[in-house]
């Protein structure tokens, strides 16, 4: 799923080399309960993730809190090790053909041929299996800016001797050469000798994002993610360390991944959006097309979230999500948006869950009715009552209950005081192209019907 | 001064010892708030705009800080005459907060005890300002303090349940009607469970909801000023939408002016009548707010609309301003933006400048509005004056 | 636009104060903490007392001579006992033994001294060795480390010293030991707990980005940015460990007729109700003043060190 070479991507150089190719990337953290520490369950922060990072450009990776979107960030750093899915760095257009030919065999069933090419790609590109030395490569050439301005930088260590780390690790410089460099470093981000002997208190919020970049700067990277690096910032501090960053990348001919949840500095900054919800991507594409014309729920209520300062912002009309982040241990089947969403329909994968979330909020007395619930499946269970009435009146609040979730199917049977529901069984809805360059995980857009008329 | 305002702040200025020196956070700050009005304060980190909202309610403690100049006067709906807040005794100021001007504040965590449900908390708030409607609608028609006790939780726990004791009724209908009025209190805000959420405490509620318990709280007793400080800021954006749709409506309804506390020019917009931007412990610019946004007249408020990116910037080509917020300890007599204004003259190194109306509902406080003449300046130190063909809508 | 003053908390203003060495800008830095701690009168207060305790402590054969054949026994002069203060030479008095109570207390200074700094410094390398590994392995490793460090916390300290004491016999050297084995899991504790926090700050992940190896990170990162709280008990603890170290000789657990402060206490005790206060007084007085100068002084550090007000 590579951004098809019909899409032009300002500022890219020609070649579309990939620099960062993620391929069902997921990180599941362990919940642990009991004296014992038993594994109960898993934190879903990222489930199955899947992107390229064009060279040279800027992709802008947007959501909310809980999304995922840092610990993605960290993935792609080399800070955390995914659970699943692999991550490639510097592939080239037949590199990343073969890969994705690749990936799914087994080496034992491979030609010889291909299982050269294999082999030569996972310890040259595949983070986690690279050689000792591709994989100082990939270190030196990723570098991260973080978000708190503040707790980036130690505050036990000059400057000088921040900036200058990088280059102390690889043994490139030292002494009056380090200086020499660090001061070199500093002056392309706006700072100036004063400066190199100073611990970070003394400094302002945009000064302290400065050194940041001048540190991400020191080895000569061809990739810094920059997490939420103005987020911290007043807007005409913001204004300068953004302006900054674009001149930066032109001179050094740097690719950025901005993850923020600003839609304006992201709609500003970025060639290619993609839009992450509850640890998935649901949306992606060019920024201006994704703005203008959403292809995804999500995104269209995440745009109208954020009012323009001229224009008409008229509140009434936009489309609002209703309720909160789900948990991110039990994720919402099929398209995990469609019990906030509203556009939801049928097909956007009710459970019984959801069913009951209903009730509980519509009608409480006979949800407190409710004595046990006995789930078959996530789409199908026995809902035990305390007596014949009670079931009659739950069977009717439960049909009752359709036209609020997307007028799903629900196939309610009475046996006595209980109740046996079922909901149509739907898989788990994945991004998918729907035109060259953009893709989207909403039923409407993979089917052709739109909700936004 | 109109007849109908709500709130008519006049020359306020506060002040806070610091170890360096007096800092004045706050420099002769005037703007005024009418009945069922929307006032946002606008502004970066460092102006000011919270000072001056704990100001109304005199929250600020002192020491360090120091009321040193100015009035706030407040005049509701049911008093005669205006008090001045900051003249006013302990007792009238708290007769005032919760019920007459209540606040909401940006981290709802940090406001909330986590100790208590959010039932116990918000019924404190209608135990303590609203204890004749509540014996009323319980029924009871003489309120003995040992009821009066009982219903605010004051009088430990023994005593309290002595009472309960003796008194199984009328205590049973006094927290009957206490619940009652909760209950639509959160109803009235959007909560989509009021009874679980009654029952719930604070660390099991989202973000979003601790927010529209807060705003349950401060509209519990329909105060006529509701002064929100950065209420969306710790919140996410799709959040943030619903609770401003939430203050509108709510404004709609029950008729509360607002003093909405925000950095974000882009809301403003959406929830604000009138605005006013601040820098620097001063007002730049007040006026009517789609006017002020669309033609921002300001060299501040300027600067700041275009360093707001915007997917029609060009990229790297952000009009930053240049330069930093001076530090306001001992400093001079003069336009605090001076260093880093475009258009500054000599003039606006010497003098502070006034309140100019450039247009019929806009001030501006800049010395390109001022003539040479009234400023007491030699005409070739201004600053290049706004041409009045420039001035229009 | 040049000559615009930055937002800064520090008196130095970064953009225009012309450059030194490296060195000279960290001695600057501690010289202004330094300062910073002296603002409060208490810790001056605390300061003051320490430094006479020891020079005390240092100057010793040259204020009250030298016993022989050892020096932490008091000269005994048995033609003078239970002497009040101010009479026959002896400016605090004598003991039962005609022990001089000046001399006693001087002496004694060394001893607490001796305590005091064997007990810390040893407690406070054992414990960041051990919380340091629990914290920086994780895992198995720190559940078992912390599962050790939670059964000696579980005995409170007094009990537990006066247990390991009285087993290893009574002997000044044995309270040492018996103090240090009850206080090296405080420290543990502490920067178990600082390394973890330490751990999950930005500039930590920055280091590993770049590639640093664990034990540079360690070095440079979490260690110096661990060991503030440390720092603060330890001078707290400089006090404390004459308190408790004073209560188990005061119980005997110390050789008999040694100049130690709780040994003197309890010399003097019987004397009490006959009117013979001044050994158990100024003995009792000796470590009040002790614990309390050490108690002030890391107050007056914690105040400043303070992570959350530190470095804004």
């Amino acid at each position: 799923m590579t951004i098809s070479d019909d899409v032009h991507v300002p500022g890219a150089v020609a070649s579309r080399r990939s620099l960062i190719t993620l391929r069902d990337v997921a990180v599941h953290y362990p919940v642990k309960e009991g004296v014992l520490q038993r594994v109960t369950s898993h934190v879903k922060a990222v489930d199955g993730v899947s992107l390229t990072i064009p060279r040279g450009s800027t992709v802008g990776l947007v959501g909310e809190s809980g999304c995922g979107k840092t610990t993605l960030g960290k993935v792609i750093a080399g800070l955390e090790s995914p659970t699943s899915g692999d991550l490639w760095f510097d592939l080239d257009p037949s590199d990343a053909e073969d890969v994705d030919r690749l990936r799914g065999r087994d080496p034992k069933s491979m030609s010889g041929e291909d299982r050269e090419a294999w082999q030569r790609l996972q310890g040259q590109h595949r983070l986690g299996s690279m050689s000792r030395e591709f994989q100082r490569r990939y270190r030196r050439n990723c570098q991260v800016v973080f978000q708190d301005a503040f707790s980036s930088l130690n505050p036990r260590q000059l400057v000088r001797d921040i900036v200058g780390r990088p280059l102390r690790v690889y043994n490139e410089a030292s002494g009056e050469n380090l200086n020499q460099q660090v001061l070199e470093l500093l002056e392309r981000v706006g700072l100036g000798p004063q400066h190199l002997l100073r611990y970070p208190h003394q400094f302002s919020g945009g000064q302290r994002q400065r050194i940041s970049i001048a540190r991400a700067l020191a080895l000569n990277p061809e990739f810094i993610i920059l997490d939420e690096p103005t987020s911290a910032l007043d807007v005409s501090v913001q204004a300068q360390i953004l302006n900054l960053l674009v001149s930066l990348q032109h001179e050094f001919e740097l690719t950025y991944l901005f993850i923020t949840h600003d839609l304006g500095v992201v709609e500003h900054m970025s060639d290619e959006i993609a839009v992450m919800y509850l640890g998935r991507l649901v949306e992606q594409g060019p920024t201006r097309e994704v703005f203008d014309n959403p292809f995804h729920p999500y995104t269209e209520v995440l745009r109208d979230s954020n009012p323009s300062l001229t224009g008409d912002s008229v509140a009434d009309g936009h489309r609002r999500l209703t309720g909160s982040v789900p948990n991110p241990i039990d994720p919402p089947t099929g398209c995990r948006l469609h019990p906030r969403c509203p556009v939801a329909v049928s097909t956007c994968g009710w459970r019984v869950d959801d069913v009951l979330e209903q009730l509980e909020v519509s009608s409480p007395a006979s949800f407190e009715g409710i004595e046990a619930v006995v789930r078959s499946s996530e789409f199908s269970a026995l809902i035990r009552l305390t007596d014949d009435d009670a079931s009659r009146a739950m069977a009717e609040e439960v049909t009752d209950l359709r036209g609020t979730l997307g007028n799903v199917e629900i196939d309610v049977r009475r046996e006595g005081k209980e109740l046996r529901v079922n909901l149509p069984e739907v898989d788990d809805i994945t991004l998918e192209v729907i035109e060259p360059g953009r893709m989207s995980a909403c039923v409407h857009a993979q089917s052709g019907n739109w909700w936004n008329n | 001064m109109a007849h109908d305002a709500l709130l008519r702040v006049e020359g306020l200025t506060v002040d806070f010892q610091t170890s360096r020196g007096l800092a004045r956070a706050v420099d002769d700050v005037s703007f005024s708030i009418k009945r069922g009005e929307t006032l946002a304060l606008a502004g970066e980190t460092g102006c000011g705009k919270s000072v001056t909202a704990r100001s109304i309610l005199r929250l600020v403690p002192q020491p360090p800080g120091i009321y040193s100049a100015g009035s706030i006067y407040f005049q509701g709906i049911e008093e005669s005459e205006p008090l001045d807040v900051l003249e006013a005794s302990e007792q009238q100021v708290r007769a005032l907060r919760g019920d007459r001007i209540a606040m909401v504040f940006q981290d709802p965590s940090k406001a909330l005890n986590p100790a208590l449900t959010i039932g116990r908390q918000l019924g404190e708030v209608f135990a303590e300002h609203r204890e004749a409607s509540v014996f009323e609608s319980a029924g009871l028609g003489s309120r003995s303090r040992g009821a009066s006790r009982y219903l605010r939780h004051r009088g430990g726990l023994v005593r309290r349940t002595a009472y309960r004791f003796t008194h199984p009724s009328a205590t049973k209908r006094l927290t009957e009607a206490l619940d009652e009025r909760v209950l639509q209190a959160l109803a009235d805000t959007g909560v989509p469970n009021p009874r679980k959420v009654m029952t719930s405490y604070p660390h099991e509620l989202s973000g979003g909801m601790k927010q529209r318990v807060m705003i349950a709280q401060a509209l519990a007793c329909d105060p006529d000023l509701l002064i929100a400080d950065e209420p969306t800021t710790a919140l996410d954006v799709t959040i943030q939408a619903r609770i401003l749709d939430l203050l509108s409506e709510l404004q709609e309804r029950k008729g509360t002016a607002i003093l909405y506390i925000t950095h974000d020019l882009s809301l403003v917009r959406q929830i604000a009548d009138r605005l006013a931007v601040m820098y620097a412990g001063r007002i730049a610019e007040i006026g009517d707010c789609r006017d002020l946004l669309s033609a921002p007249l300001h060299p501040y408020t300027q600067g700041l609309m275009n360093a707001i990116p915007r997917a029609e910037t060009k990229r790297g080509e952000l009009a930053a301003i240049p330069g930093t917020v001076p530090v306001l300890i001992d400093a001079p007599r003069q336009c605090h933006f001076v260093s880093r204004c475009a258009w500054a003259g000599k003039a606006c190194t010497t003098h502070i400048p006034g309140e100019s109306h450039p247009l019929p509902d806009r001030l501006v406080s800049c010395l390109r509005f001022e003539s040479a003449a009234a400023v007491g300046a030699a005409p070739g130190d201004m600053p290049q004056q706004y041409a009045s063909a420039e001035v229009t809508t | 636009m040049t000559a615009v003053m930055g937002e800064q908390s520090s008196s130095v203003d970064p953009n225009t104060a012309p450059r030194h060495s490296a060195s000279s800008v960290r001695w600057a830095r501690r010289l202004e903490v330094f300062r910073e701690v002296l603002r409060n009168p208490l810790t001056v207060i605390g300061f003051v007392i320490i430094i006479l305790f020891l020079l005390m402590a240092i100057f010793a054969p040259l204020l009250v001579g030298a016993n022989e054949p050892d020096p932490y026994q008091s000269p005994r002069d048995w033609a003078n006992i239970d002497v009040p203060p101010g009479e026959a030479g002896h400016v605090l008095g004598t003991d039962s033994t005609g022990g001089d109570v000046l001399y006693g207390i001087v002496w004694g200074s060394r001893l607490s001294l001796q305590l005091s700094l064997t007990v810390v410094i040893s407690t406070l390398v054992i414990g960041t060795i051990v919380g340091s590994v629990a914290a920086m392995r994780g895992g198995r490793v720190d559940n078992f480390l912390m599962r050790i460090v939670d059964v000696f916390l579980a005995i409170p300290e007094l009990i537990f010293a006066l247990a390991i004491a009285a087993v290893l016999g009574p002997s000044f050297r044995n309270i040492i030991l018996a103090l240090a084995v009850v206080f090296w899991v405080k420290y543990a504790r502490i920067i178990r707990g600082e390394i973890i926090r330490v751990k999950q700050t930005d500039y930590v992940a920055a280091a590993k980005v770049v590639g640093d190896s664990t034990w540079n990170v360690y070095r440079k990162d979490v260690l110096p940015n661990a060991i503030t709280p440390m720092v603060v008990q330890a001078t707290l603890d400089m006090g404390n460990v004459v308190l408790i170290g004073a209560a188990l000789s005061y119980i005997g657990l110390a050789q008999a007729g040694l100049t130690e402060w709780g040994a003197m206490v309890s010399a003097g005790q019987s004397g009490i109700l006959a009117g013979q206060w001044w050994v158990s007084t100024f003995a009792g007085l000796a470590i009040l003043l002790w614990a309390l100068a050490f108690n002030l002084v890391g107050d007056g550090l914690r105040d400043v060190l303070d992570p959350k007000t530190e470095g804004r």
